[in-house]
């Protein structure tokens, strides 16, 4: 009788089992608590997912991070240690984290040397070549979804937008990603990709350790190909042969782009040659994790930083001070990347015609999700399509049905929590 | 799809025939347990996951001649074969992808391992279970637009979904045969030299047949016994045995000279093929005339004041069960 019985004390007494601390921030979907397993001692983080104001019950992003973390288990991927129903809300425990690779970035007071970069960035690498072995893409790589443990460990996290791949045919959704950190693939509407995005955007991070700024700041998708195209030229057919029969492409005035060189002065020739690899336009000829793994810029010197040696910022929460303060730093002005919930949905095109489409369920909530972030990220109405030669495209308001769906799903996805 | 080596299926969901058939009595005696305590089988489940034994308003907990018959656990089988077919049946109806037929099958077995069909009705569970997989293999389908498919109140399957959620344990990946079975045809085709359109064409024929044949493995116990790409084996097997296309023997030493240190002897292998096999034989397929006194003994257990006119409660189960012939 022992498994239900178990299941009925369970709740109660996993709930009992933490002792709650401070807030920690504010997930995409829920508070995050710091708390002590009294049990083990261990610090834990819990995500509180409220239930049953839903119209489609369990959180579905949640859901989808706790079914992939399930079978993840790596020291590269962030632990979810149970998860667990009480008193109307899901907890998810995961193992506690002390930072992130964004806020090591943007710490002026930390010098990244070589040895530390190469570090950080075989760290992600690991994560990334361990969920593409499990099949898992995570489509949602930025500095500050890589987490820092204790022990100076980096670990992959928020899977909420992680989907399994390798059916054949199978569509998805191309709104993925922070902007920022979006392969030209995506930018151009690809529907049907792979582990390559991971890669482009793990080379964007590989980037921004160098740079201390994020790489490519494009303020709106079409923005966005114009700075990857600027840095690196524009593709050519003999580049990227695929490119034109992509669902959103367009033309782009033909631009050279600059040398690896000029746009990292400090990086060694192994670096950049890595670099490149890993920003090589055709998703096809793009390097994998494991081959990243295996570049020569891993094995040539200096060696990576023991993870535990590597600098960090110091411990920056106060209690009951969540991370959004951390969003105004003192430190004078730096570029931030653009929080996860600030992605923009574009109606035509892009999100809804996952109304339609054969594969209407790929990520539906995902767009919800971005589209939250309107009011943080004003959509640029002016931007300059003369350089593309090109109209704007026209831009379709969302119709009545969408509104109210929209509305439905935002009003749920961040209701406050009643504590 | 994910690796099976290091799944939550592979290490935590696959039993041997004995612990199984000790779940099953286990559940049972426990409902049996409930009702002479509480005069009813019946759990109260919130939306928030919680549950608990409903307390009877009549009499019958004290009364032993009043209380209700329980349900044997051959009955519950029956029960539970009856509702997986239905199973089949509904997501054929909403013209479902297999996958997700096989992951609501593989929930649903996995929930009666844990609780007696006297507790949850079987109904209200095989609609949160076809609900939960739909959202776990990223097909989202609205418990609304589910509900009014079939019929069935919607509230039913949120009421559910926690509970559902937790007797799985939240591992909700779950691996079915059909992705095996269509490695193993594509593999076939270079083993039987295929060349001409005749063998590709028969080497379809036995894949479709292996599917239905797959189909039936979902229904029994197998999935709970046997890795994926067995049932796919045991399935290609059957449906080899009907077209006689190739050597099915000879094909499974070629499959594990693949690997340098093949996981099973071809011993194993062609016992876990006959022990499906049999499986397969024994399976049941129950009409809704077959379950039906089943299905009356039921109600009384989860609703023992269900024929009292004069006391009008208002039950879930009380409602489902009527209607067991209901959905088709």
């Amino acid at each position: 009788m022992s498994e239900v019985e178990k299941l009925l004390g369970m709740n109660r007494k996993a709930a009992d089992r933490y002792l709650k601390r401070e807030v920690l921030g504010e997930g995409t979907y829920g508070v995050v608590y710091k708390a002590i397993d009294t049990k083990s001692g261990q610090v834990v983080a819990i995500k509180k997912i409220r239930l049953g104001k839903q119209k489609e019950g369990v959180n579905f992003t949640a859901l989808r991070e706790i079914k992939l973390l399930k079978e993840l288990k790596d020291p590269s991927v962030i632990e979810l240690i149970e998860c667990f129903p009480h008193k109307g809300n899901l907890h998810l425990v995961f193992e506690f984290m002390e930072t992130d690779l964004e806020a090591v970035i943007r710490d002026r007071n930390i010098f990244l040397s070589p040895a530390d970069i190469k570090s950080y960035i075989q760290m992600t690498l690991k994560g990334l070549a361990f969920c593409h072995k499990k099949w898992v893409l995570h489509r949602d790589m930025k500095p500050n979804n890589l987490l820092i443990g204790p022990d100076g460990q980096l670990k992959l996290a928020d899977f909420g937008l992680a989907r399994i791949f390798g059916s054949p045919d199978r569509r998805f959704t191309h709104q993925v990603f922070a902007r920022w950190y979006r392969a030209p693939e995506l930018l151009f509407g690809a529907k049907q990709y792979g582990p390559g995005v991971d890669v482009w955007a793990a080379a964007c991070i590989f980037a921004e350790l160098l740079l201390r700024r994020p790489f490519l700041q494009g303020n709106s998708d079409i923005d966005q190909l114009g700075k990857i195209f600027a840095a690196f030229g524009t593709p050519k057919p003999s580049q990227w042969h695929d490119m034109v029969y992509l669902p959103d492409y367009v033309e782009y005035q033909c631009v050279p782009g600059q040398p690896f060189k000029t746009l990292f002065p400090t990086a060694t020739d192994d670096c950049l040659d890595l670099l490149s690899k890993m920003f090589t336009y055709d998703p096809k000829a793009r390097i994998s994790a494991q081959q990243a793994l295996e570049h020569r810029y891993f094995s040539s010197g200096p060696p990576p930083t023991e993870p535990a040696l590597l600098p960090r910022p110091p411990p920056k929460r106060e209690p009951g001070n969540p991370k959004v303060s951390d969003l105004n730093p003192h430190d004078g002005p730096v570029v931030l990347s653009p929080p996860r919930k600030s992605r923009r949905v574009m109606p035509h095109r892009e999100g809804f015609e996952a109304n339609v489409h054969p594969e209407k369920m790929d990520d539906h909530e995902n767009e919800i999700r971005q589209a939250a972030g309107e009011k943080s990220e004003q959509v640029p109405m002016s931007l300059d399509f003369s350089v593309f030669g090109m109209k704007p495209p026209t831009r379709p308001t969302i119709n009545s049905a969408d509104r109210s769906h929209l509305k439905r799903k935002l009003d749920l996805e961040f209701q406050p929590e009643e504590e | 799809m994910a690796d099976f080596m290091t799944s939550t299926h592979k290490t935590k969901w696959i039993y041997t025939p004995q612990d199984i058939k000790h779940k099953y009595k286990v559940a049972n005696q426990r409902a049996k347990q409930a009702l002479e305590m509480f005069g009813t089988t019946r759990m109260e489940v919130d939306i928030d996951g919680t549950f608990s034994y409903a307390e009877s308003q009549n009499d019958a907990k004290d009364n032993a001649e009043k209380r209700p018959k329980p349900l044997k656990v051959e009955e519950e089988q029956l029960l539970r074969a009856f509702y997986e077919f239905k199973i089949q049946d509904v997501c054929d109806a909403f013209k479902f992808p297999r996958k997700i037929q096989a992951t609501a099958l593989i929930y649903f077995k996995r929930f009666y391992l844990l609780w007696s069909v006297m507790e949850h009705h079987p109904k209200d569970i095989m609609l949160t279970c076809i609900y939960a997989a739909c959202k776990a293999e990223e097909n989202h389908v609205s418990a609304e637009e589910l509900g009014k498919g079939i019929g069935q109140d919607h509230h039913v399957i949120l009421n559910n979904e926690m509970l559902v959620f937790q007797s799985l344990g939240f591992d909700l990946i779950a691996y079915a045969p059909y992705r095996a079975l269509e490695g193993f045809i594509s593999d076939l085709e270079e083993f039987c030299g295929a060349q001409d359109d005749n063998q590709l064409v028969a080497l379809k024929g036995a894949l479709d047949t292996a599917r239905i044949e797959a189909d039936k493995i979902m229904r029994s116990d197998g999935p709970l016994l046997f890795p994926p790409g067995q049932l796919a084996l045991a399935a290609l097997h059957r449906a080899n045995a009907a077209h006689g296309i190739f050597d099915f023997e000879k094909y499974l030493r070629s499959v594990l000279s693949h690997h340098d240190q093949p996981v099973h002897a071809i011993s194993e292998l062609t016992g876990s093929i006959n022990a499906i096999d049999s499986l397969i034989g024994k399976l049941l397929t129950p009409t809704s005339k077959d379950v039906k006194h089943i299905d009356r003994k039921l109600k009384s257990c989860l609703d023992p004041g269900s024929h009292d006119k004069s006391k009008k409660r208002k039950h879930r189960s009380k409602d489902s069960s009527n209607e067991v012939t209901d959905i088709s």
